[in-house]
């Protein structure tokens, strides 16, 4: 039996949440969902469990990320209980609860907390930089190294053990038996979903939106792949060198699109915005920008003159490495995929 | 015997003439004894079919009238009027239902139903061929209303009706006026509290010198009938005199040592035999209760003009109509029902409401500061089994205010409220609203599976299969279990047992018709207004009050009623007063009377309504019907199966 808990939904207002309670359950947001199903209905479920507090039933769900955020519900709900914003920070409280270090939450309950990181981050750059005399070349090979020590450690230190919390939460705990084969079987779906996010071509007019998704999605993973694997900033190939030019403009150009969206805020999806919406957005935008303009000054010979301009993009890349990808928004790549992925295996059964 | 018949037949666009042959129908009676004119008619209850009928009545002296048409119940009045217009008395006029009782329920059987409408309206022509000119009763009304209930809807209504220039008697048993209303805090939606407003509305009565009040006021006789109701009222005297106030009535009221529990306050506190109004309670002179008061005289010592010697009188009240405005009880739960009983911490919503306004800071009950509330809703109401079947229609909003009011007041409060569905109809749902915004936690059951209240040594706690969360079950450890209990009929029926008051199945006071005669009942003159009739709000009550004051007053405004001529006449030669008739009148219009040496049946014209119910119960068949006496309807009887085929099916 469970137990009312009126206190988690004062607590999930940190996470950005708001209003749920004016909840009258007439499922209208159910009802016009385009992803909802009989078997997996949401958002009233999830409302109806925020406002009563069964925390246990929420970290058990994989609903959360079945939900792409479309906003139909929110435009619908004739209480306006922004269903659709409070998944959305279900998803932010999900991934604190599959956080093991306990960061996650911090960062997002509490502004100044992700501030002082950001500004610690930033300072440490600039501590490293003057310990090098401010010594260019070996500034930006350390900056080359850092960003593969940071992808292995993250994934080894942050990711694996956080996946398998989140595995343990959605699928161990609350008994759920499948054979192991359905793992292998539904493996496709994760990368499917994690490459493509399929899935939110069914949201209502989503088109445009998913194609900018997923350009932004292409266009990280190769500037990933061409800076820390084809080592952008050193290489003399002109294949690679406008490889990195287009696929570091791909990433500023659909990011300030999102951005100014938050800031026009016509769009449901973009008419609340948290602290971890915002940064997240901006950095990509700060990443792509400064990556692109780092090689523009490299080509143009102009670098050595412009330190200041590597040390920005050092800094922005390490509070993303460092903070944002183990911490914020970013992990919605993974969980989001993995979610699909259990909900895959999961489905299997039946 | 009428020998200027005129017949209309009406197609009624083709609802008749589709299965009925009109045109037959007319050529079978056109040349019967005393038809003078017979027509068919499109519609006969259309503009220019009543001005055609007013012409033939005129211009050929008809004395008889008939409209085979549809059910009388839908023209009867129409043709009526149609006959008065023309100068013909309304009862020479006879109606024929060829529609509902013939060509829809023959549709499949043309022929027949032609054969049958023939029989008909032969049946009228019979009827109206002996039909007499009939004059209505008048008899004087007396122009004042007595009022019994000095609550919300009686006060009101006593105002409206003095407005009117109509003299009022308000009788009100108890020794304040104010009634349920004075014990409410504040309400929803004009933020006044119920003593704010019975206060207004009696310092309006006060002003008024067409209104006499009376407290402590009981109708222990009731006789007559409508225009001339003759009232008993027994007047328990106050013993405090107006003089005996302030400090020294303070002081006395200390010194009575007898102390019991203040119903006001439904018992959470004590009052004594010598007793102040509460805020919102008049007249504002204390009382002593002297069911309670053991006469010790200790208050007398204090204040001498105190009159313990004062006694109760008799008065005679003389009106034309009765208001009864008695209102309601609120629903007291079985021991056990949802814990009450069994443990302090459960209460009833009144008794929460008398909560909050007691506390001052912080909610506290008995002795334990309250920060978490479970509201159970519908206790009392909307029951699968017994009579409780029905919404008590105040209590969502009057929980849901309330628990709004608590959290304003007190602060750290949140309510669980277990409920079987929200019905807090029309603006009150912008409360509900604000409740859900507010951070109240709506659950929500079937019928046949209430929430469950544990009660344990030192905690509560209420469980429920919460439908909202897919029949989920959750469960709360509150503070305090608030009952939300509804509207039953008063315990006390004295008023409805001396008028005979029919009551519906729910207990409660029974209009004539729910929609069209909301507030008259079948007893001519007694009307009846606010909750006495079914749970209603202030709104309902006050609505409901105002029109029943209008209905009184259109009975008594003119010192003279009119009733339909329709009534049982008892033939004096052959009557032998044997009872059967005074045993089955449900109108009690019937006594004995002394005629010459002879003991034989009189009707009482102002209350008898015609129904006949007399006729067949008489062994000596000594009781006629006007308009339907045995000739009349054994003329129809003959037209209808003696002189013409019985009916055959194909």
């Amino acid at each position: 039996m469970a137990s009312i808990n009126t206190e988690y939904g004062r607590d999930l207002r940190k996470y950005g949440g708001f209003d749920f309670n004016a909840c009258y359950n007439c499922g209208t947001c159910t009802a016009v969902c385009s992803l909802s199903t009989e078997e997996d209905s949401f958002p009233r479920e999830m409302v109806r469990f925020s406002v009563l507090g069964m925390e246990d039933d929420i970290k058990s769900s994989l609903k959360p990320w079945l939900c792409y955020y479309c906003g139909e519900c929110t435009t619908h709900c004739p209480q306006t209980a922004n269903p659709g914003e409070l998944m959305m920070s279900l998803r932010r409280w999900l991934t604190s609860v599959y956080d093991w270090t306990g960061l996650s939450g911090l960062l997002y309950r509490f502004l100044p907390a992700t501030v002082t990181a950001m500004i610690l981050a930033a300072a440490a750059v600039i501590a490293f930089s003057a310990s090098r005399d401010f010594n260019l070349p070996e500034i930006m090979k350390a900056g080359h190294y850092f960003e593969m020590i940071a992808i292995g450690t993250v994934l080894a230190v942050i990711f694996i053990p956080n996946l398998i919390r989140m595995w343990w939460f959605t699928m161990l705990k609350p008994g759920i038996k499948v054979p192991a084969a359905n793992y292998f079987k539904a493996a496709a779906d994760l990368f499917i979903h994690m490459f493509t996010q399929k899935r939110a071509r069914d949201c209502e007019d989503n088109n445009f939106r998913w194609l900018e998704h997923f350009l932004l999605v292409i266009g990280y993973l190769a500037l990933l792949f061409t800076t820390v694997v084809l080592d952008w900033f050193s290489s003399s190939s002109l294949f690679v060198i406008i490889l990195g030019y287009l696929v570091s403009a791909i990433v500023f150009i659909v990011t300030i699109d999102f951005v100014s969206g938050r800031i026009r805020k016509k769009k449901e999806v973009s008419r609340f915005s948290h602290a971890s919406d915002w940064m997240f957005v901006v950095w990509l935008v700060l990443m792509g920008l400064s990556a692109f303009a780092v090689r523009l000054f490299i080509d143009l010979g102009w670098l050595e003159n412009n330190l200041w301009l590597y040390l920005l993009h050092l800094t922005v890349l390490v509070q993303w490495a460092l903070i944002i990808v183990p911490f914020g928004k970013w992990t919605h790549f993974l969980y989001r995929s993995f979610a699909m992925y259990f909900h895959s295996v999961k489905s299997q059964v039946k | 015997m009428n020998r200027k018949i005129g017949v209309y037949i009406c197609h009624c666009g083709g609802n008749i003439s589709d299965y009925v042959d009109v045109e037959k129908v007319k050529q079978a009676v056109v040349n019967d004894d005393g038809v003078f004119l017979a027509k068919t008619t499109m519609f006969a209850c259309g503009d220019a079919n009543q001005k055609e009928m007013v012409e033939d009545i005129r211009n050929n002296g008809l004395d008889g009238v008939i409209v085979a048409s549809c059910s009388p119940k839908l023209h009867l009045l129409t043709f009526r009027a149609v006959s008065e217009r023309a100068g013909l008395n309304k009862y020479n006029y006879v109606h024929a239902n060829i529609r509902e009782q013939v060509s829809w329920a023959h549709s499949d059987n043309k022929a027949g139903a032609t054969d049958k409408a023939i029989q008909i309206v032969k049946s009228a022509i019979a009827k109206v061929r002996l039909a007499e000119p009939l004059m209505p009763f008048r008899f004087p009304a007396v122009k004042a209303v007595a009022i019994a209930g000095g609550g919300i809807s009686g006060m009101r209504a006593a105002l409206g009706l003095s407005d009117m220039g109509c003299p009022v008697y308000l009788i009100e048993k108890s020794p304040f006026f104010g009634g349920r209303t004075s014990q409410w805090d504040v309400l929803y939606t004009s933020g006044q509290t119920g003593g704010q407003m019975v206060s207004e509305l009696y310092g309006e009565l006060l002003k008024r010198e067409n209104v006499k009040l009376l407290t402590g006021a009981e109708i222990i006789s009731g006789s007559g009938n409508i225009g001339d109701f003759k009232l008993k009222v027994r007047v328990t005297p106050r013993y405090v005199p107006e003089n005996c106030n302030g400090d020294k009535l303070n002081e006395s009221i200390a010194a009575c040592p007898v102390e019991l529990p203040d119903e006001f306050n439904f018992n959470l506190t004590k009052r004594k035999a010598i007793y102040r109004n509460h805020p919102g309670q008049f007249p504002q002179t204390a009382v002593i209760d002297m069911t309670s008061c053991t006469r010790c005289g200790e208050c007398e010592k204090i204040c001498p003009e105190i009159d313990l010697s004062q006694e109760e009188e008799i008065i005679d009240i003389n009106a034309g109509s009765v208001l009864v405005a008695t209102g309601f009880d609120p629903y007291t739960p079985a021991d056990g029902e949802f814990g009450y009983g069994l443990s302090d911490r459960v209460i009833t919503l009144p008794e929460f409401k008398r909560l909050i306004e007691l506390n001052d800071s912080g909610l506290v009950h008995k002795g334990r500061r309250v920060r978490k509330i479970a509201y159970i809703y519908c206790v009392g109401s909307r029951q699968p089994e017994g009579d409780n079947k029905y919404c008590s229609r105040y209590c969502c909003t009057s929980v849901i205010h309330s628990a709004i009011q608590a959290k304003k007041k007190f602060g750290d409060i949140t309510g669980y409220h277990f409920t079987r569905g929200i019905r807090t109809y029309g603006k009150q749902e912008l409360l509900y609203a604000e409740s859900l915004k507010g951070g109240e936690i709506y659950l929500q059951s079937y019928e046949d599976d209430p929430p469950v209240v544990e009660v344990n040594e030192n905690s509560l706690k209420v469980r429920i299969n919460d439908i909202l969360t897919g029949i989920r079950e959750v469960s709360v450890e509150p503070d305090l279990v608030v009952l939300v209990t509804g509207m039953v009929p008063r315990a006390d029926n004295s008023v409805g047992a001396l008028f005979k008051l029919p009551k519906g199945r729910d207990s409660f006071f029974n209009e004539i018709h729910m929609k069209l005669r909301p507030v008259e009942t079948v007893i001519d003159g007694i009307i009846i207004c606010g909750a006495c009739q079914g749970p209603k709000n202030i709104t309902e009550s006050v609505n409901s009050a105002l029109s029943a004051a209008v209905k009184s007053f259109s009975l008594v405004n003119r010192g003279e009623l009119e009733m339909e001529p329709i009534v049982a006449t008892i033939d004096e030669e052959t009557c032998e007063w044997c009872g059967a008739c005074y045993e089955a009148c449900p109108f009690d219009a019937i006594r004995k009377t002394v005629k010459g040496t002879r003991e034989i049946a009189e009707i009482n014209n102002s209350v008898c309504k015609g129904c006949g119910i007399c006729l067949p119960v008489c062994p000596v068949d000594a009781i006629e019907l006007t308009a339907y006496s045995n000739r009349e309807i054994e003329s129809m009887i003959d037209a209808l199966a003696g002189s013409y085929p019985i009916m055959t099916t194909k």
